[in-house]
């Protein structure tokens, strides 16, 4: 019996140690030889990307899945009836979550890139992130299976906060039903939001992934907005005017559309701009002729395109999001986030910036 | 020559005991040795014994009359006589509740675990962790702790792949020239972390989901995630549920090992081997 535990700890290339296992006296040139029956096998799946290469999504379980049933157990009964709770349902497979789309599309896009560039490791990446115990693992996994998901890569922390795991997995977005998580995630620097399950769902498409973004305080830092909560609407369109050819600073979701943008050059690369499977859109209450200007020319400056720019001008974002039908839409205030629900917009609350101390009054319409 | 044992007034019953053997270098930093009585300064794996009496006292506060505890052993490998009494002492001096220290030669410390019944032999020494299992001995890595304050819960980490495919897979990697060997030394390597995961799995059911002083983990590095279903259902049927599980799918292992720090790491070693990341697909 050999076996040859990994000094990893003191951060060694574990490649570089000999296979234990290997030791009957053969030297590490057999391992080289064996190489060729791999051939024999085929790939039964792609292999997963390294998540540096990859645009790393993580997803929490309850996001990903439907589990209201099972977190009533949880906060009804405690942690070891939910646990038993799960347990006794292994076989049962979890319904779609809000993020189920999401994820599908991510997929779909995938699936075209490997069809592109089958050699390229610049891919999306799914990652299960829970502070599941693990005990739920093995339902979560047949749930994977059962929905064909091609998710590889999980960590359930039992308990522990999943902040950590986020920043070893390279996580370029991090989506979860827990706001405290999400503002922990903000506060590191990694993109997050909260999901919301929509009552009714309208349809999405399951050829292009859409995504949707607020401006202010998720594409672009809260500056704008300080300014509107602290002295009203007038000093606001007087700040933007003055202050129009000086780039707003960057908000928490500026990475991520940049890290689409990357991926949607791969397709016009090899001329696919017209069916491009990745579509982004700007959802901004800025008007056209006047704050928006500011907006846009940030975005150019920052060589990132946006494929649709829709200014309300203070409407009502709902309407448009029911038109746009995104898989996701990141928005920093609640009040849109649950207006854009109510109208079955899978939408996702960026807990960042000043809405958050001094939310939306109902009632009220802002032309900005 | 026999090897001299020390018996302190910690000696439990050792019946049902989880006997543990650590090398003192780890737990000690037996380099910077003075002549004086002072005491030996703490070696890189200090924290370990820590949070093992940790464990115990949460053992025996639940049920004072409770078997299943760890029982510490200390090896020490050709140590002068003005260590020995040096690491007796020191042991004393920090309160560790060490059960027996046993001294002898490097070529005799296999022997002596095995003579004791050893249920888990730890080291931070690669190779000597690899001369435990040669001889059939169970053995992991005790890992060096980053904060050495931190850490109260005792983390015991399975990085077993190979948990996670059937006795049929492990039988059929013939067929891809693996040899009758390496083929019995997989095997055998699932067959001795058994009893090992079968007592730790044990010891946790004393302890509730939160708050508890002892916690295990399972990761496999190169399997799908069949694999890593089928690893947690192995160790579910061998008495552990573990608390946490990671599936990296061919994902580099390190930053994730930094996040959760473990004491104790059992390391089937399969994925440091080139070719055997295709075969990861499979799952019983």
């Amino acid at each position: 019996m050999s076996l040859d535990p990994v000094k990893v700890m003191k951060g060694q290339d574990p490649m570089a140690l000999s296979s234990p296992l290997a030791s009957n006296g053969d030297s590490k040139a057999s391992w080289e030889e064996s190489e060729g029956f791999c051939d024999g096998l085929g790939p039964k799946k792609p292999k997963s990307p390294k998540p540096e290469n990859a645009v790393t999504i993580a997803v929490s379980s309850r996001v990903l899945f439907r589990t209201e049933k099972e977190q009533k157990v949880f906060e009804e009964k405690g942690v070891e009836e939910y646990i038993k709770y799960q347990m006794e349902h292994e076989n049962e497979p979890f319904a779609p979550g809000p993020a189920f789309p999401f994820v599908k599309a991510l997929e779909t896009v995938n699936a075209r890139l490997r069809e592109l560039y089958p050699d390229s490791e610049e891919l999306f990446d799914i990652v299960l992130v829970t502070y599941n115990h693990a005990h739920v693992g093995v339902r979560l996994i047949n749930t994977i299976n059962h929905h064909n998901l091609f998710i590889e890569r999980f960590c359930m922390t039992g308990g522990s906060s999943p902040i950590g795991y986020l920043k070893a997995w390279h996580t370029n977005l991090y989506l979860s039903a827990d706001a405290e998580k999400v503002q922990e995630a903000l506060a590191q620097g990694i993109a997050a939001a909260t999901m919301f399950m929509p009552e009714k769902q309208i349809e999405v498409s399951e050829t292009q992934l859409r995504v949707a973004f607020d401006g202010d305080a998720v594409l672009f830092s809260d500056e704008s907005e300080r300014i509107f909560k602290a002295h009203g609407l007038d000093k606001f369109f007087e700040h933007e005017r003055e202050n129009e050819n000086t780039l707003l600073d960057h908000g928490p979701l500026k990475g991520f559309l940049e890290a689409l943008g990357k991926l949607q050059k791969k397709f016009y690369a090899k001329g696919h701009r017209l069916d491009c499977p990745i579509r982004t859109y700007l959802v901004t209450a800025r008007s056209a002729a006047s704050s928006g200007i500011r907006a846009l020319k940030t975005l150019r400056a920052w060589g990132l395109e946006i494929d649709e720019a829709l200014f309300l001008a203070g409407a009502p974002k709902g309407p448009m999001l029911e038109k746009i039908r995104p898989h996701i839409y990141f928005d920093d205030q609640m009040f849109h986030v649950e207006g854009a629900v109510e109208m079955g917009t899978i939408a996702a609350h960026v807990p960042y910036g000043i809405a958050q101390k001094y939310p939306h009054k109902k009632g009220t319409n802002f032309a900005k | 020559m026999d090897p001299d044992v020390q018996e302190s007034a910690e000696t439990q019953q050792s019946g049902s005991a989880l006997v543990t053997a650590v090398s003192c270098h780890d737990i000690f930093d037996l380099s910077a040795c003075q002549t004086d009585s002072s005491p030996l300064a703490k070696g890189a794996a200090f924290s370990f014994i820590n949070a093992v009496q940790a464990v115990n006292q949460r053992l025996v506060k639940h049920n004072a009359n409770e078997m299943l505890r760890f029982e510490v052993i200390l090896l020490g490998k050709d140590c002068e006589e003005q260590i020995k009494s040096k690491i007796f002492d020191s042991a004393k001096h920090y309160g560790l509740k060490i059960g027996k220290f046993y001294f002898c030669s490097r070529g005799e410390f296999v022997r002596t675990l095995q003579a004791n019944n050893a249920k888990l032999f730890l080291s931070t020494d690669r190779d000597d962790v690899y001369g435990a299992l040669k001889a059939g001995v169970p053995a992991a890595l005790l890992c060096q702790q980053a904060d050495q304050q931190v850490q109260e819960q005792l983390k015991v980490l399975f990085s077993g792949d190979l948990i996670g495919l059937s006795e049929d897979v492990i039988d059929g990697l013939k067929d891809f020239g693996f040899s009758a060997v390496q083929i019995q030394n997989f095997k055998a390597a699932k067959g001795c972390i058994q009893e090992f995961a079968a007592l730790i799995g044990e010891m946790r059911k004393r302890f509730g989901c939160k708050d508890s002083p002892l916690q295990t983990i399972l990761i496999t590095v190169l399997g799908s995630r069949d694999v890593c279903a089928t690893a947690l259902k192995t160790l579910r049927g061998w008495g552990l549920d573990v608390d946490e599980a990671f599936c990296l799918a061919g994902a580099p292992r390190n930053p994730i090992l930094t996040t959760i720090q473990p004491h104790i790491l059992w390391d089937d070693g399969l994925h440091n081997m080139k070719g055997v990341l295709p075969l990861m697909d499979m799952s019983s």
